[in-house]
């Protein structure tokens, strides 16, 4: 008899534990939901249809176009890898003449924000091929500006400076006033470990909210054939 | 509703490869030496049948062909020993229950959840993708990452092409079940009744389990090998076991062997597990030889791989020349930030919470011998090889730390456990008396 009932709350403890990590890891709902939604709804759920990673977008073209080659694949999303599995294989050739370009932004900017002796932006870029324009968001109507300007990287955790800009910087700077500063440098790109500065000697930071800086982007989508879009964001291209 | 189907019909399928050969084998043979439980038997089946996807990896055999082969030679021999075969033997096993149970639960979550991590789809999904592609062992060298092992990707496009062919997810279910009935055979080190099993292994798994284990990455592979390893180390401890260790022997080289080529890091958990174990437990010096020259093979092996394929570890992992030269206000830096971050990654994951303080306990109430020695020396190898992969790199240390810290404890937390089972055991004996 003692051992019937020592199996049977066994039994009750088995189903209660198996019942709190269905319930726990919310099972029932993604019963429902494989059940409910097809594979493409629910990756594109998980991963984005034309944000973060875009494979939505990507398997979305894959069944559309049936590729013969791979295409190339950019994404602009910021802090994601640039992967293009759901449609890459292996058996065909690449094609980088014809391009997805993923999440594209109107403008590429980087807002740097004022800390310590510098400006700095924790935003990366991936497709950049210079600077563009440059503007400031003062807390004054104008101010005057008489010092180099340096945009540099610095990896997480060290002092090594690695220059992607060093000029005089001359101008008598008007609140969101953009001005002009093309500078063609591939050292735009950054990664995520790799935080972008901006630094000017002299300058009364207390007077700035920020500073924005406009970059050239590699990719003009008004330059391309466009063969697919989506929600002005992702582009098949060539 | 046909996803669902999928799932089912693909668990059944890796059930089938490794249920079927344990009617080939006859009980008799296992008595001799020792007895292993239907779930020990599935192990050293997946044990066995990951090294042979392993051989046919590097020798470019098709998927197709590993596939009929196997099945065939299953066929052949089902027919040549048929009267050995008594279906009505065949009895319900519970832990067999559980894991059928289990896989599929968390299949679900897989199918739904769905996503890759970092490292997934930068690396693993594309060596996975030149397997399930058709592609050969060499095609991998177009892809970054040449230098990180091969064989979970392959074990994944095995089983991501077979039998249906359709969605990624389904091949790692494999991933699945080789997580759970790494856990479930480990509590059959356990000496209480199979129902309290079901119970040890159910919380283990929700001590242990996240989506994140199986989004595209390989540390739940090194998790269960230790795992494996773990159990086999028990048996070999178990002072009721009077075998020759061969048949164990074999085993643990099988383990080593596929350890070696989930991740790099398997290399030195191989060697740290060899070590702790021969330092540990007194083997047969015959059985020593074995254990030796196998691993030693291996790892030759591995280096002539790397070297016929021109595969050179990538230098930004270790910048070990700027570490020579000392400077210590950057190394206590480091030894700094790496032991808050240890500090911080044991205290989150429940595995250690419990494991570590019962190892305390273990030392102080217990001597240092036999099984709590093998986990100390694995214990003291492991962190020491923490310290060392964070202290050879000179950038970016923290954010390397914060990215994966936490899959580096998680991998070896598994050798852990036998710490609870000391306990758990001891517990009982004492309870007995």
């Amino acid at each position: 008899m003692n051992k019937k009932i020592k199996k049977n709350f066994c039994i009750l403890l088995i189903s209660f534990l198996t019942l709190i990590f269905i319930y726990n890891q919310n099972l029932f709902r993604k019963a429902y939901n494989v059940t409910k939604l097809t594979y493409e709804n629910r990756i594109s759920q998980a991963s984005g249809f034309c944000s973060e990673d875009s494979v939505g977008y990507l398997v979305y073209l894959k069944k559309k176009f049936n590729f013969n080659f791979n295409p190339a694949v950019y994404n602009y999303e910021d802090s994601v890898p640039n992967s293009n599995w759901p449609i890459y294989d292996n058996n065909l050739k690449n094609n980088s003449n014809h391009k997805i370009l993923l999440n594209y932004p109107e403008q590429i900017e980087l807002v740097f924000y004022p800390k310590e002796n510098n400006f700095y932006t924790e935003k990366t870029i991936s497709f950049g091929e210079g600077l563009s324009e440059i503007y400031f968001d003062l807390k004054v109507p104008s101010m005057n500006i008489n010092s180099n300007l340096v945009i540099y990287t610095k990896s997480y955790g060290t002092n090594e400076k690695e220059i992607i800009y060093n000029k005089p910087f001359n101008e008598l700077v008007k609140n969101h006033q953009r001005i002009k500063f093309p500078y063609n440098t591939l050292k735009v790109n950054s990664v995520i470990y790799k935080t972008i500065f901006l630094d000017i000697k002299n300058l009364e930071k207390n007077k700035i909210n920020n500073i924005k800086i406009v970059i050239k982007n590699q990719f003009d989508i008004n330059e391309l054939e466009i063969l697919d879009s989506y929600n002005r964001q992702c582009y098949y291209v060539k | 509703m046909i996803e669902i189907f999928y799932i089912i019909t693909q668990i059944l399928f890796i059930l089938s490869i490794f249920f079927l050969p344990t009617l080939l084998v006859d009980e008799n043979y296992y008595s001799r030496s020792l007895k292993f439980t239907f779930i020990d038997k599935l192990s050293i089946n997946l044990i066995f049948f990951i090294n042979i996807l392993f051989f046919a990896s590097i020798l470019n055999v098709k998927l197709n062909y590993i596939l009929y082969g196997y099945f065939f030679l299953i066929i052949i021999l089902s027919f040549i020993n048929l009267k050995k075969i008594n279906f009505s033997k065949i009895k319900i096993d519970y832990l067999f229950l559980l894991l059928f149970l289990f896989i599929f639960l968390i299949s679900i979550d897989i199918a739904d959840q769905i996503y890759f991590s970092w490292d997934a789809k930068t690396n693993w999904i594309f060596k996975t993708l030149n397997f399930y592609q058709g592609q050969k062992i060499e095609d991998l060298s177009q892809f970054n990452f040449t230098d990180y092992p091969h064989l979970g990707s392959y074990l994944w496009s095995f089983f991501w092409k077979f039998p249906h062919g359709t969605h990624e997810y389904l091949g790692r279910i494999f991933f699945v079940f080789i997580y759970l009935l790494s856990i479930i055979s480990f509590s059959n080190c356990l000496r209480v009744n199979v129902f309290e099993k079901v119970i040890f292994s159910i919380l283990l798994i929700s001590l242990s389990y996240s989506y994140a284990i199986f989004s595209g990455l390989q540390d739940v592979l090194i998790f269960s090998a230790i795992l494996f390893f773990a159990r086999i180390s028990y048996l070999i401890f178990d002072k009721k076991n009077n075998l020759g260790d061969f048949a164990l022997v074999l085993i643990l080289i099988g383990i080593i062997n596929i350890l070696c080529w989930f991740k790099n890091e398997g290399v030195f958990y191989s060697f740290f597990l060899l070590f702790s174990l021969i330092a540990a437990y007194k083997f047969s010096k015959i059985c020593k030889l074995y254990l030796i020259l196998g691993s030693a093979s291996i790892f030759l092996l591995r280096v002539f791989l790397f070297n016929y394929y021109n595969v050179d570890l990538n230098p930004s992992y270790f910048e070990m020349e700027k570490t020579i030269y000392l400077d210590f206000s950057l190394i206590l830096y480091k030894l700094k930030t790496i032991t808050l971050y240890i500090i911080i990654y044991l205290t989150q994951s429940p595995t250690y919470v419990i494991s570590l303080p019962i190892l305390v306990y273990l030392i102080y109430k217990y001597s240092v011998k036999n099984l709590i020695r093998f986990i100390l020396y694995f214990f003291i190898f492991n962190f020491i090889f923490i310290y060392l992969t964070y202290m050879f790199k000179m950038t970016e240390v923290e954010l390397l730390i914060k990215a994966s810290m936490s899959r580096v404890i998680f991998q070896t937390s598994g050798l852990y456990f036998l710490a609870i089972i000391i306990y758990i055991n001891n517990y009982i004996k004492l309870f007995k008396r």
